[in-house]
Protein backbone atom coordinates (compact mmCIF):
# COMPACT_ATOMS: atom_id res chain seq x y z
CA UNK A 1 0.00 0.00 0.00
CA UNK A 2 2.85 2.19 0.20
CA UNK A 3 4.20 1.37 -2.79
CA UNK A 4 0.44 3.21 -3.58
CA UNK A 5 1.30 6.49 -1.72
CA UNK A 6 4.88 6.32 -3.25
CA UNK A 7 3.77 6.37 -6.89
CA UNK A 8 1.17 9.24 -5.90
CA UNK A 9 4.22 11.38 -4.98
CA UNK A 10 6.20 10.71 -7.52
CA UNK A 11 3.73 11.53 -10.30
CA UNK A 12 3.14 14.75 -8.42
CA UNK A 13 6.71 15.31 -8.17
CA UNK A 14 6.94 14.09 -12.09
CA UNK A 15 4.06 16.88 -12.73
CA UNK A 16 5.80 19.49 -10.81
CA UNK A 17 9.32 18.67 -12.83
CA UNK A 18 7.23 19.30 -15.85
CA UNK A 19 5.47 22.48 -14.47
CA UNK A 20 8.65 23.51 -13.75
CA UNK A 21 10.22 23.01 -17.11
CA UNK A 22 7.93 24.38 -18.67
CA UNK A 23 8.16 27.61 -16.78
CA UNK A 24 11.55 28.08 -18.39
CA UNK A 25 10.74 30.27 -21.25
CA UNK A 26 10.96 33.70 -21.89
CA UNK A 27 7.79 35.55 -20.32
CA UNK A 28 8.37 38.99 -21.87
CA UNK A 29 8.02 39.28 -25.90
CA UNK A 30 10.67 38.13 -28.70
CA UNK A 31 9.44 41.64 -30.25
CA UNK A 32 10.28 43.46 -26.82
CA UNK A 33 6.87 45.31 -27.35
CA UNK A 34 4.44 43.87 -24.99
CA UNK A 35 4.37 40.92 -23.04
CA UNK A 36 3.87 36.55 -24.16
CA UNK A 37 1.22 35.54 -22.44
CA UNK A 38 4.48 32.75 -21.18
CA UNK A 39 5.67 29.32 -21.88
CA UNK A 40 6.03 27.89 -25.74
CA UNK A 41 6.61 24.77 -24.61
CA UNK A 42 4.76 22.16 -26.80
CA UNK A 43 6.17 18.87 -26.81
CA UNK A 44 5.47 16.34 -24.41
CA UNK A 45 2.56 14.05 -23.44
CA UNK A 46 -0.46 16.38 -24.70
CA UNK A 47 0.54 17.85 -27.57
CA UNK A 48 -2.20 16.98 -29.46
CA UNK A 49 -4.79 18.13 -27.26
CA UNK A 50 -2.63 21.62 -26.78
CA UNK A 51 -2.06 21.99 -30.63
CA UNK A 52 -5.50 21.73 -31.11
CA UNK A 53 -6.26 24.38 -28.26
CA UNK A 54 -3.83 26.58 -29.44
CA UNK A 55 -5.26 26.14 -32.95
CA UNK A 56 -8.86 27.43 -31.57
CA UNK A 57 -6.94 30.01 -29.25
CA UNK A 58 -6.21 31.15 -32.80
CA UNK A 59 -8.69 31.16 -34.47
CA UNK A 60 -11.27 32.77 -31.91
CA UNK A 61 -8.13 35.73 -31.81
CA UNK A 62 -8.08 36.00 -35.33
CA UNK A 63 -11.92 36.57 -35.44
CA UNK A 64 -11.85 38.62 -32.81
CA UNK A 65 -9.26 41.05 -34.08
CA UNK A 66 -11.36 40.98 -37.36
CA UNK A 67 -14.87 42.23 -35.75
CA UNK A 68 -12.93 45.10 -33.50
CA UNK A 69 -11.52 46.46 -36.68
CA UNK A 70 -14.85 46.19 -38.62
CA UNK A 71 -16.83 47.72 -35.41
CA UNK A 72 -14.72 50.94 -36.33
CA UNK A 73 -17.25 51.20 -39.28
CA UNK A 74 -20.22 49.06 -38.02
CA UNK A 75 -21.71 49.32 -34.19
CA UNK A 76 -23.95 46.97 -34.90
CA UNK A 77 -20.82 44.43 -34.49
CA UNK A 78 -20.83 44.35 -30.54
CA UNK A 79 -22.33 41.54 -29.54
CA UNK A 80 -20.18 39.44 -32.01
CA UNK A 81 -17.53 40.75 -30.73
CA UNK A 82 -19.08 40.29 -27.48
CA UNK A 83 -19.64 36.63 -28.37
CA UNK A 84 -16.13 35.87 -29.81
CA UNK A 85 -14.60 37.30 -26.79
CA UNK A 86 -16.14 34.86 -24.55
CA UNK A 87 -15.54 32.02 -27.08
CA UNK A 88 -12.07 33.82 -27.01
CA UNK A 89 -11.57 33.38 -23.34
CA UNK A 90 -12.95 29.77 -23.04
CA UNK A 91 -9.93 28.61 -25.22
CA UNK A 92 -7.35 31.04 -23.84
CA UNK A 93 -7.85 29.79 -20.66
CA UNK A 94 -7.48 26.04 -21.28
CA UNK A 95 -4.22 27.26 -23.01
CA UNK A 96 -1.55 28.63 -21.23
CA UNK A 97 -1.61 30.75 -18.40
CA UNK A 98 -0.66 30.69 -14.37
CA UNK A 99 -4.57 31.10 -13.50
CA UNK A 100 -5.69 28.06 -13.25
CA UNK A 101 -2.97 26.15 -12.59
CA UNK A 102 -2.44 28.52 -9.29
CA UNK A 103 -6.32 28.68 -8.40
CA UNK A 104 -6.69 24.76 -9.05
CA UNK A 105 -3.68 23.91 -7.06
CA UNK A 106 -5.00 25.75 -3.90
CA UNK A 107 -8.04 24.43 -4.18
CA UNK A 108 -6.70 21.08 -4.13
CA UNK A 109 -4.50 21.95 -1.18
CA UNK A 110 -7.27 23.18 0.57
CA UNK A 111 -10.44 21.79 1.78
CA UNK A 112 -12.50 24.00 -0.15
CA UNK A 113 -16.10 23.62 -1.66
CA UNK A 114 -16.55 23.86 -5.22
CA UNK A 115 -19.11 26.13 -5.18
CA UNK A 116 -16.97 28.89 -3.81
CA UNK A 117 -13.58 27.63 -6.03
CA UNK A 118 -16.16 28.67 -8.76
CA UNK A 119 -16.44 31.87 -6.97
CA UNK A 120 -12.80 32.20 -6.91
CA UNK A 121 -12.35 31.31 -10.65
CA UNK A 122 -14.95 33.92 -11.28
CA UNK A 123 -13.64 36.29 -9.25
CA UNK A 124 -9.77 36.20 -10.04
CA UNK A 125 -10.94 36.21 -13.80
CA UNK A 126 -12.70 39.51 -13.60
CA UNK A 127 -9.80 41.38 -11.44
CA UNK A 128 -7.61 39.95 -14.06
CA UNK A 129 -9.90 42.05 -16.96
CA UNK A 130 -10.28 45.47 -14.09
CA UNK A 131 -6.55 45.41 -13.94
CA UNK A 132 -6.27 45.38 -18.11
CA UNK A 133 -8.85 48.04 -18.36
CA UNK A 134 -7.21 50.08 -15.92
CA UNK A 135 -3.38 49.76 -17.01
CA UNK A 136 -4.87 50.55 -20.62
CA UNK A 137 -6.58 53.85 -18.97
CA UNK A 138 -3.55 54.81 -17.23
CA UNK A 139 -1.47 53.98 -20.36
CA UNK A 140 -3.80 55.93 -22.36
CA UNK A 141 -4.45 58.75 -20.44
CA UNK A 142 -1.44 59.20 -17.81
CA UNK A 143 1.37 56.84 -19.32
CA UNK A 144 1.74 58.46 -22.95
CA UNK A 145 4.22 61.30 -23.00
CA UNK A 146 6.27 59.59 -20.18
CA UNK A 147 9.14 57.44 -19.95
CA UNK A 148 7.41 54.49 -18.43
CA UNK A 149 5.93 52.66 -21.23
CA UNK A 150 3.02 49.92 -20.66
CA UNK A 151 5.22 47.13 -21.46
CA UNK A 152 7.19 48.40 -18.21
CA UNK A 153 3.98 48.41 -16.42
CA UNK A 154 2.66 44.92 -17.93
CA UNK A 155 6.09 43.56 -17.06
CA UNK A 156 6.09 45.10 -13.41
CA UNK A 157 1.97 43.57 -12.64
CA UNK A 158 3.36 40.84 -14.25
CA UNK A 159 6.69 40.34 -11.87
CA UNK A 160 4.42 41.32 -8.92
CA UNK A 161 2.32 38.51 -9.58
CA UNK A 162 4.57 35.74 -9.94
CA UNK A 163 6.17 37.38 -6.59
CA UNK A 164 2.88 36.94 -5.03
CA UNK A 165 2.54 33.13 -6.66
CA UNK A 166 5.51 31.81 -5.29
CA UNK A 167 5.08 33.70 -1.76
CA UNK A 168 1.52 32.33 -1.45
CA UNK A 169 2.54 29.06 -2.51
CA UNK A 170 5.52 29.12 0.14
CA UNK A 171 3.19 30.03 2.82
CA UNK A 172 0.84 27.36 1.72
CA UNK A 173 3.70 24.65 1.50
CA UNK A 174 4.47 25.69 5.16
CA UNK A 175 1.56 25.60 6.80
CA UNK A 176 0.71 22.26 5.10
CA UNK A 177 4.52 20.86 6.41
CA UNK A 178 4.72 22.20 9.88
CA UNK A 179 2.48 20.10 11.34
CA UNK A 180 4.85 17.61 9.99
CA UNK A 181 8.15 19.23 11.36
CA UNK A 182 6.16 19.01 14.39
CA UNK A 183 5.25 15.59 14.75
CA UNK A 184 8.83 14.95 13.87
CA UNK A 185 10.91 16.73 15.54
CA UNK A 186 8.60 18.15 18.05
CA UNK A 187 6.31 17.46 21.82
CA UNK A 188 2.91 18.87 20.10
CA UNK A 189 0.74 16.16 20.08
CA UNK A 190 0.26 14.09 16.32
CA UNK A 191 -2.91 15.38 14.49
CA UNK A 192 -4.18 15.67 10.92
CA UNK A 193 -3.34 18.32 9.01
CA UNK A 194 -6.44 17.90 6.51
CA UNK A 195 -9.36 19.92 7.13
CA UNK A 196 -11.13 16.95 6.44
CA UNK A 197 -10.22 15.10 9.55
CA UNK A 198 -12.24 16.55 12.28
CA UNK A 199 -9.47 16.84 15.21
CA UNK A 200 -10.12 16.15 18.73
CA UNK A 201 -9.03 20.24 18.91
CA UNK A 202 -12.28 21.47 16.63
CA UNK A 203 -14.57 23.64 17.93
CA UNK A 204 -17.10 25.78 16.73
CA UNK A 205 -16.47 29.35 17.67
CA UNK A 206 -19.58 31.76 16.80
CA UNK A 207 -18.49 35.23 17.15
CA UNK A 208 -21.02 37.49 19.67
CA UNK A 209 -23.68 39.10 16.83
CA UNK A 210 -21.74 38.15 13.85
CA UNK A 211 -23.19 34.89 13.26
CA UNK A 212 -22.45 34.29 9.65
CA UNK A 213 -18.67 34.70 10.65
CA UNK A 214 -17.96 30.83 11.45
CA UNK A 215 -14.54 30.03 12.52
CA UNK A 216 -13.83 26.09 12.48
CA UNK A 217 -10.52 25.90 14.92
CA UNK A 218 -9.09 22.29 14.39
CA UNK A 219 -5.92 23.87 15.83
CA UNK A 220 -5.21 22.75 19.27
CA UNK A 221 -3.09 25.23 19.99
CA UNK A 222 -5.45 27.87 19.18
CA UNK A 223 -7.71 28.11 22.04
CA UNK A 224 -11.24 27.27 21.40
CA UNK A 225 -12.29 30.00 24.21
CA UNK A 226 -10.70 32.25 22.88
CA UNK A 227 -13.17 34.44 21.44
CA UNK A 228 -15.30 33.83 24.97
CA UNK A 229 -12.53 33.91 27.29
CA UNK A 230 -13.37 37.54 28.01
CA UNK A 231 -16.89 37.30 28.38
CA UNK A 232 -20.20 38.35 26.28
CA UNK A 233 -20.99 41.14 28.04
CA UNK A 234 -19.69 43.68 25.37
CA UNK A 235 -21.82 45.02 21.78
CA UNK A 236 -21.00 43.11 18.88
CA UNK A 237 -17.86 43.93 16.39
CA UNK A 238 -16.57 46.10 19.82
CA UNK A 239 -13.07 45.47 20.76
CA UNK A 240 -13.06 43.43 23.69
CA UNK A 241 -11.26 45.51 26.42
CA UNK A 242 -9.96 42.68 28.68
CA UNK A 243 -7.79 40.63 25.61
CA UNK A 244 -7.61 43.22 22.87
CA UNK A 245 -9.03 40.43 20.51
CA UNK A 246 -11.51 42.03 18.25
CA UNK A 247 -14.67 39.42 18.36
CA UNK A 248 -13.97 39.23 14.39
CA UNK A 249 -12.17 36.22 14.43
CA UNK A 250 -8.82 36.79 13.87
CA UNK A 251 -7.01 35.56 10.35
CA UNK A 252 -4.75 33.77 12.23
CA UNK A 253 -7.32 31.54 14.16
CA UNK A 254 -8.47 30.74 11.12
CA UNK A 255 -5.57 28.00 9.68
CA UNK A 256 -7.57 25.67 10.06
CA UNK A 257 -10.38 26.53 8.80
CA UNK A 258 -12.41 24.69 5.83
CA UNK A 259 -12.19 27.89 4.09
CA UNK A 260 -10.14 31.28 4.89
CA UNK A 261 -11.42 34.02 3.15
CA UNK A 262 -7.93 35.56 3.50
CA UNK A 263 -6.26 32.85 1.98
CA UNK A 264 -8.67 32.49 -1.05
CA UNK A 265 -8.32 36.36 -1.73
CA UNK A 266 -4.52 35.93 -1.76
CA UNK A 267 -4.69 33.08 -4.38
CA UNK A 268 -7.32 35.90 -6.58
CA UNK A 269 -4.97 38.77 -5.92
CA UNK A 270 -1.96 36.86 -6.79
CA UNK A 271 -3.23 35.64 -9.97
CA UNK A 272 -5.64 38.81 -10.63
CA UNK A 273 -3.25 41.42 -10.94
CA UNK A 274 -1.32 39.84 -14.03
CA UNK A 275 -3.43 41.40 -17.19
CA UNK A 276 -3.32 39.11 -20.26
CA UNK A 277 -1.58 40.71 -23.18
CA UNK A 278 -4.41 39.58 -25.40
CA UNK A 279 -6.62 42.02 -23.58
CA UNK A 280 -4.49 44.52 -23.50
CA UNK A 281 -3.71 44.54 -27.47
CA UNK A 282 -7.48 45.02 -27.68
CA UNK A 283 -7.93 47.59 -25.35
CA UNK A 284 -5.16 49.67 -27.07
CA UNK A 285 -7.13 49.24 -30.41
CA UNK A 286 -10.16 50.05 -28.98
CA UNK A 287 -9.36 53.04 -26.66
CA UNK A 288 -7.29 54.44 -29.73
CA UNK A 289 -9.91 54.19 -32.19
CA UNK A 290 -12.54 55.35 -29.24
CA UNK A 291 -14.61 52.19 -29.19
CA UNK A 292 -14.74 51.99 -25.23
CA UNK A 293 -18.13 50.62 -24.82
CA UNK A 294 -16.53 47.95 -26.99
CA UNK A 295 -13.31 47.37 -25.87
CA UNK A 296 -14.15 47.01 -22.14
CA UNK A 297 -17.70 44.54 -22.77
CA UNK A 298 -15.18 42.67 -25.22
CA UNK A 299 -12.21 42.06 -22.27
CA UNK A 300 -15.33 41.73 -19.65
CA UNK A 301 -16.73 38.63 -21.93
CA UNK A 302 -13.62 37.53 -22.23
CA UNK A 303 -12.86 37.25 -18.55
CA UNK A 304 -16.75 34.97 -18.00
CA UNK A 305 -14.89 32.74 -20.92
CA UNK A 306 -11.67 32.45 -19.07
CA UNK A 307 -13.83 31.65 -15.52
CA UNK A 308 -15.99 29.21 -16.96
CA UNK A 309 -12.55 27.45 -18.14
CA UNK A 310 -10.75 27.85 -14.97
CA UNK A 311 -13.91 26.66 -12.87
CA UNK A 312 -14.04 23.23 -14.70
CA UNK A 313 -10.08 22.56 -14.50
CA UNK A 314 -10.67 23.42 -11.01
CA UNK A 315 -13.28 21.34 -10.21
CA UNK A 316 -11.62 18.46 -12.28
CA UNK A 317 -8.85 18.70 -10.30
CA UNK A 318 -10.85 19.04 -6.96
CA UNK A 319 -12.95 16.17 -7.89
CA UNK A 320 -9.77 13.87 -8.58
CA UNK A 321 -8.49 14.68 -5.18
CA UNK A 322 -11.52 13.45 -3.56
CA UNK A 323 -11.74 10.10 -5.97
CA UNK A 324 -8.05 9.31 -4.91
CA UNK A 325 -8.82 9.73 -1.70
CA UNK A 326 -12.26 8.03 -1.15
CA UNK A 327 -10.75 4.48 -3.00
CA UNK A 328 -7.81 5.09 0.10
CA UNK A 329 -10.35 4.35 2.47
CA UNK A 330 -10.71 6.52 5.72
CA UNK A 331 -7.80 5.00 7.33
CA UNK A 332 -4.08 6.05 7.61
CA UNK A 333 -3.65 5.16 4.01
CA UNK A 334 -6.83 7.56 3.00
CA UNK A 335 -5.33 10.58 5.76
CA UNK A 336 -1.82 9.75 3.83
CA UNK A 337 -2.74 9.92 0.46
CA UNK A 338 -5.26 12.94 1.63
CA UNK A 339 -1.84 15.07 3.51
CA UNK A 340 0.41 13.90 0.09
CA UNK A 341 -1.79 15.09 -2.33
CA UNK A 342 -2.18 18.50 -0.28
CA UNK A 343 1.27 18.93 0.32
CA UNK A 344 1.65 18.41 -3.64
CA UNK A 345 -1.04 21.07 -4.21
CA UNK A 346 0.70 23.49 -2.33
CA UNK A 347 4.30 22.44 -3.68
CA UNK A 348 3.02 23.02 -7.53
CA UNK A 349 1.69 26.58 -6.25
CA UNK A 350 5.04 27.10 -4.63
CA UNK A 351 6.91 25.63 -7.68
CA UNK A 352 4.65 27.18 -10.71
CA UNK A 353 5.29 31.01 -9.05
CA UNK A 354 9.11 30.28 -8.92
CA UNK A 355 9.50 29.01 -12.26
CA UNK A 356 7.43 31.84 -13.89
CA UNK A 357 9.19 34.31 -11.97
CA UNK A 358 12.50 33.02 -12.83
CA UNK A 359 11.35 32.90 -16.52
CA UNK A 360 10.63 36.49 -16.55
CA UNK A 361 13.49 37.82 -14.00
CA UNK A 362 15.82 36.19 -17.01
CA UNK A 363 13.56 37.07 -20.03
CA UNK B 1 -7.60 -2.87 -0.37
CA UNK B 2 -6.59 -1.05 -3.35
CA UNK B 3 -4.40 -2.41 -6.01
CA UNK B 4 -1.69 -0.12 -5.87
CA UNK B 5 -1.52 0.46 -9.40
CA UNK B 6 -4.92 1.95 -9.82
CA UNK B 7 -4.33 4.29 -6.95
CA UNK B 8 -1.08 4.92 -9.26
CA UNK B 9 -3.43 5.76 -12.20
CA UNK B 10 -5.45 8.02 -10.41
CA UNK B 11 -2.08 9.62 -9.38
CA UNK B 12 -0.95 9.76 -12.77
CA UNK B 13 -4.39 11.41 -13.99
CA UNK B 14 -3.92 14.17 -11.44
CA UNK B 15 -0.36 14.73 -12.45
CA UNK B 16 -1.46 14.63 -15.63
CA UNK B 17 -4.23 17.15 -15.59
CA UNK B 18 -1.60 19.56 -13.26
CA UNK B 19 0.83 19.42 -15.51
CA UNK B 20 -1.49 20.67 -18.59
CA UNK B 21 -2.38 23.65 -16.48
CA UNK B 22 1.24 24.77 -16.76
CA UNK B 23 2.81 22.86 -19.97
CA UNK B 24 0.92 24.82 -22.39
CA UNK B 25 1.13 26.43 -25.58
CA UNK B 26 1.19 30.32 -25.59
CA UNK B 27 -0.59 31.45 -29.00
CA UNK B 28 0.66 34.17 -31.01
CA UNK B 29 -1.25 38.09 -29.93
CA UNK B 30 0.66 39.74 -32.95
CA UNK B 31 0.25 39.13 -36.48
CA UNK B 32 2.42 39.94 -39.29
CA UNK B 33 1.57 39.64 -43.05
CA UNK B 34 5.46 38.83 -44.39
CA UNK B 35 7.45 38.74 -47.77
CA UNK B 36 10.81 37.42 -47.71
CA UNK B 37 12.92 37.61 -50.85
CA UNK B 38 15.58 35.38 -51.14
CA UNK B 39 18.69 38.05 -53.22
CA UNK B 40 21.25 35.74 -55.48
CA UNK B 41 24.25 36.78 -56.06
CA UNK B 42 25.31 38.68 -59.29
CA UNK B 43 25.69 34.59 -60.83
CA UNK B 44 22.63 33.32 -59.52
CA UNK B 45 25.16 30.66 -57.67
CA UNK B 46 24.91 31.30 -54.22
CA UNK B 47 22.68 33.06 -51.77
CA UNK B 48 23.46 36.43 -50.94
CA UNK B 49 20.51 37.67 -48.81
CA UNK B 50 17.07 37.57 -46.94
CA UNK B 51 15.35 40.34 -47.27
CA UNK B 52 12.40 40.31 -44.87
CA UNK B 53 9.19 42.54 -44.80
CA UNK B 54 6.46 42.48 -42.13
CA UNK B 55 3.23 44.42 -42.04
CA UNK B 56 1.97 43.91 -38.59
CA UNK B 57 -1.68 43.88 -37.64
CA UNK B 58 -3.34 46.83 -36.79
CA UNK B 59 -4.37 45.67 -33.42
CA UNK B 60 -0.65 45.08 -32.07
CA UNK B 61 0.09 48.46 -34.57
CA UNK B 62 -2.26 50.42 -32.06
CA UNK B 63 -0.46 49.17 -29.27
CA UNK B 64 3.13 50.23 -30.80
CA UNK B 65 1.98 53.57 -31.23
CA UNK B 66 0.08 54.14 -28.08
CA UNK B 67 3.87 52.96 -26.38
CA UNK B 68 6.35 54.81 -28.31
CA UNK B 69 4.33 58.24 -29.00
CA UNK B 70 6.04 60.38 -26.76
CA UNK B 71 4.65 63.64 -27.59
CA UNK B 72 0.87 62.55 -27.80
CA UNK B 73 0.48 63.47 -31.35
CA UNK B 74 -1.03 60.19 -32.01
CA UNK B 75 1.58 59.96 -35.08
CA UNK B 76 5.03 58.23 -34.97
CA UNK B 77 7.81 60.79 -36.13
CA UNK B 78 11.06 59.49 -37.37
CA UNK B 79 12.42 59.37 -33.61
CA UNK B 80 9.86 57.42 -32.22
CA UNK B 81 10.59 55.21 -35.25
CA UNK B 82 13.84 54.75 -34.49
CA UNK B 83 13.33 53.71 -30.92
CA UNK B 84 10.56 51.06 -32.38
CA UNK B 85 13.23 49.85 -34.48
CA UNK B 86 16.00 50.01 -31.67
CA UNK B 87 13.84 47.83 -29.46
CA UNK B 88 12.49 45.52 -32.27
CA UNK B 89 16.54 45.14 -33.49
CA UNK B 90 18.04 43.93 -29.96
CA UNK B 91 15.38 41.61 -29.18
CA UNK B 92 15.17 39.84 -32.16
CA UNK B 93 18.97 39.76 -31.57
CA UNK B 94 18.20 36.36 -29.18
CA UNK B 95 15.41 34.84 -31.76
CA UNK B 96 18.36 34.65 -34.70
CA UNK B 97 15.75 37.16 -36.23
CA UNK B 98 13.14 34.93 -36.99
CA UNK B 99 15.24 33.41 -39.27
CA UNK B 100 15.90 29.26 -39.59
CA UNK B 101 17.51 28.41 -42.61
CA UNK B 102 19.16 24.88 -43.11
CA UNK B 103 21.74 23.39 -46.25
CA UNK B 104 20.49 19.33 -46.46
CA UNK B 105 19.01 19.80 -43.06
CA UNK B 106 21.83 21.26 -41.43
CA UNK B 107 21.30 24.89 -39.76
CA UNK B 108 23.46 28.15 -41.37
CA UNK B 109 24.51 30.93 -39.24
CA UNK B 110 22.87 34.09 -40.46
CA UNK B 111 24.60 37.27 -39.80
CA UNK B 112 22.90 40.08 -37.34
CA UNK B 113 21.04 42.97 -39.80
CA UNK B 114 22.90 46.24 -40.19
CA UNK B 115 19.66 47.58 -39.38
CA UNK B 116 16.07 47.19 -39.20
CA UNK B 117 14.06 49.94 -40.71
CA UNK B 118 10.69 50.42 -39.44
CA UNK B 119 7.59 52.58 -41.06
CA UNK B 120 4.38 53.31 -40.31
CA UNK B 121 1.13 53.15 -42.40
CA UNK B 122 -2.04 53.20 -42.82
CA UNK B 123 -2.65 52.44 -39.44
CA UNK B 124 0.13 49.62 -39.98
CA UNK B 125 3.83 48.84 -38.21
CA UNK B 126 5.88 47.80 -40.76
CA UNK B 127 9.39 46.61 -40.29
CA UNK B 128 12.14 46.01 -42.65
CA UNK B 129 15.52 44.57 -42.29
CA UNK B 130 18.41 42.29 -44.44
CA UNK B 131 20.38 39.60 -43.18
CA UNK B 132 22.93 37.92 -45.07
CA UNK B 133 24.68 34.47 -44.40
CA UNK B 134 27.72 34.22 -42.27
CA UNK B 135 29.42 32.54 -45.86
CA UNK B 136 26.77 32.78 -49.17
CA UNK B 137 24.94 29.45 -49.64
CA UNK B 138 25.53 27.66 -53.00
CA UNK B 139 22.64 26.53 -54.84
CA UNK B 140 23.16 23.25 -54.36
CA UNK B 141 20.98 20.52 -52.25
CA UNK B 142 18.17 21.32 -50.35
CA UNK B 143 17.73 24.60 -49.15
CA UNK B 144 14.90 25.27 -46.57
CA UNK B 145 14.44 29.03 -45.33
CA UNK B 146 11.93 29.02 -42.48
CA UNK B 147 10.77 32.60 -40.70
CA UNK B 148 8.81 32.18 -37.69
CA UNK B 149 8.91 33.26 -34.00
CA UNK B 150 9.86 30.29 -31.90
CA UNK B 151 8.56 31.74 -28.88
CA UNK B 152 4.44 31.83 -30.61
CA UNK B 153 4.20 35.69 -29.96
CA UNK B 154 4.08 36.56 -33.36
CA UNK B 155 2.74 34.69 -36.43
CA UNK B 156 4.86 35.73 -39.09
CA UNK B 157 1.84 35.05 -42.09
CA UNK B 158 2.79 34.36 -45.63
CA UNK B 159 -0.58 35.01 -47.34
CA UNK B 160 0.37 33.85 -50.47
CA UNK B 161 3.24 31.23 -52.21
CA UNK B 162 4.49 34.50 -54.35
CA UNK B 163 5.27 36.25 -50.96
CA UNK B 164 8.68 33.97 -50.64
CA UNK B 165 10.00 34.85 -53.67
CA UNK B 166 13.34 34.32 -55.74
CA UNK B 167 14.21 36.31 -58.32
CA UNK B 168 16.33 34.92 -61.40
CA UNK B 169 16.43 31.44 -59.78
CA UNK B 170 18.16 29.03 -62.12
CA UNK B 171 16.38 26.56 -64.35
CA UNK B 172 18.48 23.39 -62.59
CA UNK B 173 16.65 24.85 -59.04
CA UNK B 174 13.07 24.39 -57.73
CA UNK B 175 11.23 26.13 -55.29
CA UNK B 176 8.54 24.86 -53.33
CA UNK B 177 6.22 26.81 -50.37
CA UNK B 178 5.84 23.90 -47.31
CA UNK B 179 2.67 24.64 -45.31
CA UNK B 180 2.17 22.11 -43.04
CA UNK B 181 -0.97 20.92 -42.20
CA UNK B 182 -1.46 21.37 -38.41
CA UNK B 183 -2.93 18.20 -37.38
CA UNK B 184 -1.01 16.09 -40.06
CA UNK B 185 2.34 17.83 -38.65
CA UNK B 186 1.08 16.56 -34.69
CA UNK B 187 0.40 13.55 -36.21
CA UNK B 188 3.65 12.95 -37.75
CA UNK B 189 5.71 14.17 -35.22
CA UNK B 190 3.99 12.73 -32.19
CA UNK B 191 6.23 9.97 -31.70
CA UNK B 192 9.49 11.78 -31.93
CA UNK B 193 8.03 14.99 -29.79
CA UNK B 194 7.50 12.69 -27.12
CA UNK B 195 10.82 10.71 -27.41
CA UNK B 196 11.52 14.27 -27.53
CA UNK B 197 9.90 15.38 -24.67
CA UNK B 198 11.80 12.42 -22.35
CA UNK B 199 15.22 13.01 -23.74
CA UNK B 200 15.01 16.61 -24.14
CA UNK B 201 12.47 18.29 -21.75
CA UNK B 202 13.17 21.66 -22.50
CA UNK B 203 11.67 21.13 -25.34
CA UNK B 204 11.54 21.29 -29.06
CA UNK B 205 9.14 24.21 -29.94
CA UNK B 206 6.13 23.56 -32.15
CA UNK B 207 6.58 26.56 -34.21
CA UNK B 208 9.18 24.96 -36.28
CA UNK B 209 7.02 22.31 -37.43
CA UNK B 210 4.03 24.75 -38.19
CA UNK B 211 6.25 27.47 -39.60
CA UNK B 212 5.50 28.04 -43.55
CA UNK B 213 9.23 27.19 -45.65
CA UNK B 214 10.61 28.01 -48.67
CA UNK B 215 12.20 24.96 -50.09
CA UNK B 216 14.48 24.98 -52.90
CA UNK B 217 15.89 21.89 -54.49
CA UNK B 218 19.09 22.17 -57.22
CA UNK B 219 20.68 19.44 -59.05
CA UNK B 220 24.25 20.13 -59.02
Amino acid sequence: MRRGILHAGLALAAAALALHLAGVAHAQSSLGIGTNDAMPTTTGLFAHQLAWINLKQQESYRALAGTMKAMRQDGSKLWVLIGLSFLYGIFHAAGPGHGKAVISSYMVANEVALRRGILLSFISAFLQAVTAIAVMLLAFFVLRGTAVSMTDAAWFLEIASYVFVTAFGAWLLWRKLRPLVVRLFGTAPAYSLSAAQAGPGRAEATTAGRGMVRARLNHPDASPALAFECGQDHAPGTVCADCGHSHIPDPAMLSGDPFDWRTAWSAVAAVGIRPCSGALIVLSFAFLNGLWTGGILSVLAMSVGTAITVAILATLAVTAKDWAVWFAGDGRLGNRVHAVIEIGGAALVFLFGLALLSASLAA
Amino acid sequence: MIPSTFLLRLAMALAALLATSGAASAHPHVFAEARLDVVLSPDHQSVKALRHLWRFDELFSSTVLMQFDKNSDLKLDDAELKDVADTIFSSLAEYDYFQLVTVDGKDVHMNAPSQVMTNFDNDQLIVLFESEPATPIKLAGTIEFGVYDPTFYTAIDFTEDANMAVEGLPPTCTRKVIRPDPDTAIAQNQKTLTDAFFNDPTGTDMSKIFATKLELTCKP
